[in-house]
């Protein structure tokens, strides 16, 4: 079992909010990815069957959205703003600062599992561009150093 | 009623309908008004998604999909001005940059919408110097579907379908934008009693079974209109023939039967008709066993022996099995038959299966309501009295009695001292019977059969068998020639046993196999009897 | 972490730099849930709706459609549970107003949202934040459980006999959720595909229930009309589009940041006066009035004041007023290339037009930027842009197509020199 007494108790509250309890699917999807990281074919069925939904219909909720994944992730997502207005500060640059220092590319994961570096659309943090997020925080008015320096520290 | 007014006629709809559903009710799509479109289904929920449906409204400045416009009264609809032409130029073109060029390899080519449709609606030259959008091709979905995601144009008809008519779900739209694909749940299979649906209601060659599969082109095909006779539903079909052979059925749409649907089980029933298991040859037993002995000459033997029985015994130690899957034509040449001869000793064994809420039903038989109608009771009467040793000579149409629900098995024959067997298929009779006679299956003669419901339908002969055989009401004429029955010249006029069927059992009053015509029509009153059986 | 104040304030951000206005009793002390309490002891349902209608204030999420006529659709004398949605989905490249009222005043959208509810009988609103807003979310789900706590959301509000309740729901990186019916898709735990209309959410909505969806702004106006009245509102903006906005200037400017100015203010004024210009003594070569849906104003233009009625005349619109400043260093071709990759990266994938034409749209810029174009190429993408435009389940593949055809429209020189070169001619310009 994927999913633990602790988190089906926090999806069935979160349940109870919903008129509908498929409501509920995507904060489940957010409980599970909080304590796994990526959901697997055996996550889906068991989501499933809390739900009352068929295995396929969790997936392709699974597929649909940026911040779900199918396959295990770095512990940590960073993810720099490519869009118009971060571009135009610099962006893309920073992204191709940030490959060369983890060597790998946008994308991908660091070998040692510890970052995965992506592109992202537009975070609302346009006017302190260039910027980018970090799991749950966002670390804007970037310059290329400051970046390395937060990625550094990241375990 | 209300009315609308489509490119200046003036149809009346009902209410509550939308305007592509109300050109359906009357016929008139793509029969009269073309709407040209992908993904909305008669059977299925509304999608919307194709975006090729659109028509002009009047009053409304957009162009409004006519698969989602509810009908009002008094609605005016254009579906030839330019703005709709150009509408449709630009769905087709969009559908057509990412298209793979398989035509030449695909098996949809000839029934393919996306052909069909670019051909009338669609832009002459390709304009998109891009690469096409790459995916899986080949996808074993199933057991019986294999799928080519590059062709697909996303009309979402299959997910639809999964999910609403057999209701297993299997497939699902991965991701989003130009990189969504359809797909089954990791290691899943599409895998329900209904899934090569599928590949009918695919406008493209997206999803092909794998029993057609690189077969014959359509092209080659005529469509006959047929009847499926695998259970007592009788879902229409369009038997695809080419060179006597048929390749395959399609489903045909009858609201008051099967809808669009047909089983996989039924749809591959096909297979009986050509099979390598076709009773071939009429034979006779002699000191050495089964000999092929010729038509005609079996024919005289089963007439001499049933004469001696009859002479010697009297009809009473005679018993008759209908068969039912022989067309209520048959059967009545049958009944005429026993009664002719005075045998008062017969039944009809139906074999029993699982049943569904859908479409399947529990007897595996097409015509066991006909047998019925006609006064056939059920075999079990007949069963008791071989076992008991009152029958000297049985004349079985079929092998049903076989099943493990009546004889189990051919040894309580053993005995007996004429078995005459009228049969499309071979099988264990052949060690007891004195007689064979290969018989016509229903895609090879004109008849009717009556299904559960009590709706009576026709066959038309598809195919000449390959070998020498009949239908069974014309081997009962020859042989009840033969035997001098009163009424028994040795002719079969299958159209006039048909008429007759009305003035000698007043259930059929007003059907026969003109006036069902293609739709077939209802019995007066459905007969009481059939079995239910366990569902699946 | 959190957004910087505005610039410029007015009487929706005024109290912003005072940290406790994201509490319950630093909002009270600013007079907040005023309103809601006399709204919800003294007034009725259809004077509320009367108030909003005369106010004349429009939706704040893109569409500006009148938000007291918005009201008005849901039925009345129904047995079924009403809904609210607020659109916290901000996703408009280019927004990001939205985040700062989420953040620093959650407890004035709570006001609105009660004051809405109360006038069509809402009995439950779902707040639905996109995913990435986890900081915001963390302050808006605090604000609801004060809210709680003092007895301002659930049984009895301000002991008037209304209840109502509110759910934070969280998206998880879709753009397309901003769309109302994708939203309710969504929060349905389903894939946020628009659905196609008829039915209108007011009659099937969230869980097929009569729903209203709103803006968060939108929401953050309403305390401030029904403490005012009507023609206090219409004092701000013009008369076809009143109030004030939070306008967003990114780009190419000094002072990038969150400025609330009335509806109307010139594009000029916001840019230069108020934004600082461009640095370096760089000239302003192109600005994206509205979030990058609405086709770019060239430097010609930027008199503009800044209400639909007037944006309109320039075959552009307000959008979520996100102003994208771009200077002369800049190739409109390779903005073009990241605008088009947006709208491909975050079409549903439904219609066919929008599907496949956001990426052939997408295909042909890049290999333009890329030096591969042809002259044909031009004609073609506005060919495409014209046969998505209007014709699909919902508006994203008009919001994928107007860009393009701005940038044509405006900037076609930048796309034949990259033919004529057969490479980008802007060697200055930002990095792809």
């Amino acid at each position: 079992m994927v999913i633990t007494p602790e988190m089906r108790s926090r999806i069935e509250a979160a349940m109870e909010k919903y008129p509908q309890k498929r409501g509920a699917l995507l904060p489940a999807l957010h409980i599970v990815h909080e304590a796994v990281g990526h959901v697997t074919p055996e996550t889906a069925r068991e989501l499933a069957t809390l739900f009352d939904l068929r295995p396929p219909d969790v997936m392709e909720v699974v597929h649909f959205y940026n911040m779900f994944y199918d396959r295990p992730q770095g512990r940590h997502h960073v993810y720099v703003c490519t869009n118009l207005p971060c571009s135009l500060r610099g962006a893309r640059s920073l992204v191709r600062a940030l490959e060369a220092h983890l060597g790998i590319e946008a994308g991908e994961t660091t070998k040692d599992g510890r970052i995965t570096l992506g592109h992202e659309e537009c975070l609302g943090a346009c006017a302190y561009a260039p910027m980018m997020r970090v799991d749950d925080e966002y670390h804007e008015d970037l310059d290329v150093e400051e970046a390395k320096r937060i990625l550094d520290g990241l375990e | 009623m209300p009315q609308i007014t489509v490119d200046g006629e003036v149809i009346e709809v009902a209410a509550g309908r939308t305007i592509l559903q109300a050109l359906d009710d009357a016929g008139l799509l793509m029969n009269g008004v073309d709407v040209p479109h992908y993904c909305w289904h008669p059977k299925l929920t509304i999608d919307g998604s194709c975006r090729l449906c659109q028509v002009e409204v009047e009053g409304i400045p957009k162009l409004q999909i006519a698969c989602n416009t509810p009908v009002k009264d008094g609605m005016v609809v254009h579906t030839k001005t330019d703005r709709v032409k150009r509408a449709r130029e630009g769905v087709m073109e969009l559908l057509l940059i990412n298209h793979p060029l398989d035509c030449p390899i695909c098996d949809q080519a000839g029934e393919c919408k996306l052909q069909d449709y670019a051909y009338e609606y669609g832009v002459t030259h390709a304009r998109t110097k891009e690469p096409r959008r790459a995916a899986k091709k080949r996808v074993d979905l199933g057991p019986t579907i294999v799928f080519d995601q590059e062709r697909c144009i996303l009309c979402r008809r299959c997910v639809r379908f999964c999910r609403e008519i057999p209701q297993t779900g299997e497939l699902a739209v991965f991701h989003r934008g130009d990189r969504s694909v359809i797909e089954t749940f990791p290691g899943a299979e599409l895998d329900n009693p209904y899934s090569m649906n599928v590949a009918d209601i695919c406008p493209v060659g997206a999803l092909t079974t794998k029993d057609f599969r690189f077969k014959i082109r359509v092209w080659f095909l005529n469509d006959v209109p047929g009847v499926c006779t695998g259970c007592a539903n009788g879902c229409n079909v369009h038997l695809g023939v080419a060179t006597n052979k048929v390749y395959r059925y399609l489903p045909r749409r009858n609201d008051a039967v099967n809808d669009t649907w047909i089983c996989d089980a039924g749809r591959m029933t096909y297979k009986e008709i050509g099979a390598e298991s076709r009773l071939q040859r009429a034979y006779v037993r002699g000191p050495g066993g089964l000999q092929e002995s010729g038509y005609k000459a079996a024919l005289e033997h089963a007439a001499s022996r049933l004469r001696a029985l009859l002479d010697a015994k009297g009809p009473g130690v005679i018993a008759a099995l209908a068969s039912p899957h022989a067309t209520n034509e048959d059967l009545l040449q049958l009944r005429r038959f026993l009664d002719a001869a005075g045998v008062q000793n017969a039944g009809v064994a139906v074999p029993i299966g699982p049943a569904d809420e859908l479409l399947i039903k529990a007897e595996k038989a097409a015509n066991a309501t006909g047998a019925r109608a006609l006064g056939f009771a059920d075999a079990a009467g007949v069963v008791d009295r071989i076992r008991g040793g009152g029958v000297e000579a049985l004349i079985a149409l079929g092998h049903d009695v076989l099943d493990p629900a009546y004889l189990g098995g051919e040894a309580a024959l053993a005995g007996l001292d004429t078995v005459i067997v009228l049969d499309t298929h071979r099988s264990e009779l052949e060690r007891v019977a004195h007689v064979l006679l290969p018989v016509r299956v229903a895609a090879e003669k004109h008849g009717t059969l009556t299904n559960h419901a009590g709706r009576v339908q026709r066959v038309r002969p598809a195919v000449e068998p390959a070998f020498e055989a009949y239908a069974d009401g014309e081997v009962l004429a020859k042989l009840g020639a033969r035997l001098g029955l009163a009424g028994f010249d040795g002719k079969w006029d299958v159209r006039a046993v048909s008429r007759a069927l009305g003035r000698e059992c007043p259930a059929f009053v007003g059907v026969d196999v003109e006036s069902v015509g293609d739709e077939g029509r209802s019995l007066a009153t459905v007969v009481a009897g059939a079995t239910t059986g366990a569902s699946v | 972490m959190g957004l910087k104040v505005p610039y410029v304030t007015s009487y929706l951000t005024e109290h912003f730099a005072d940290d406790a206005l994201g509490t319950i009793e630093g909002y009270e002390a600013k007079g907040g849930y005023a309103a809601a309490r006399k709204v919800l002891r003294e007034s009725t349902p259809e004077s509320v709706i009367e108030t909003m209608k005369a106010s004349g204030l429009q939706g704040r999420g893109g569409a500006g459609f009148v938000t007291g006529l918005k009201w008005s659709f849901m039925p009345k004398g129904t047995e079924k549970p009403k809904y609210f949605c607020v659109n916290a989905d901000e996703s408009e490249p280019g927004s990001f107003k939205d985040r700062l009222l989420l953040e620093r005043a959650p407890h004035k959208m709570l006001e609105g949202i009660l004051i809405g509810a109360f006038a069509i009988g809402a009995e439950k609103t779902f707040i639905y934040i996109r995913g990435e807003y986890a900081y915001p979310a963390k302050q808006v789900q605090r604000a609801i459980d004060e809210a709680y706590a003092k007895g301002y959301l659930g049984r009895n509000v301000f002991g008037t006999g209304f209840s109502h309740d509110v759910v934070l729901h969280r998206g998880a990186g879709a753009y397309i959720c901003g769309e109302e019916t994708g939203l309710l898709e969504s929060l349905e735990g389903r894939k946020g595909q628009p659905r196609k209309k008829p039915p209108f959410p007011a009659e099937y909505g969230a869980f097929g229930m009569p729903t209203t969806v709103n803006n968060v702004e939108t929401f953050c106006h309403v305390p401030h009309i029904l403490a005012n009245g009507p023609d206090w509102f219409r004092g701000f903006g013009t008369e076809k589009s009143p109030g004030t906005t939070i306008f967003g200037v990114s780009g190419h400017v000094a002072r990038p940041g969150l400025y609330e100015l009335p509806l109307g203010t010139r594009l000029d004024e916001i840019i230069f006066e108020h934004a600082g210009g461009v640095p370096g003594g760089r000239k302003v070569k192109g600005v994206i009035p509205g979030g990058m849906s609405m086709p770019i104003l060239p430097a010609g233009q930027l008199d503009v004041p800044m209400a639909n009625e007037f944006l309109r005349e320039r075959k552009t619109m307000l959008g979520t007023g996100g102003v994208m400043v771009m200077d002369e260093t800049t190739c409109m071709v390779r903005a073009s290339s990241i605008i088009s990759y947006f709208f491909r990266d975050e079409s549903c994938g439904q219609c066919t037009q929008c599907r496949e034409g956001t990426g052939w749209i997408h295909k042909i810029v890049s290999r333009i930027e890329r030096g591969s174009g042809s002259v044909d190429d031009l004609d073609l993408l506005l060919d495409i842009c014209g046969k998505m435009e209007g014709q699909t389940i919902c508006a994203f593949a008009d919001a994928a197509a107007w860009p393009i055809q701005g940038m044509l429209r405006h900037f076609r020189e930048d796309f034949e020199l990259h033919l004529k070169h057969q490479k980008c001619p802007f060697p200055e310009s930002f990095e792809l």
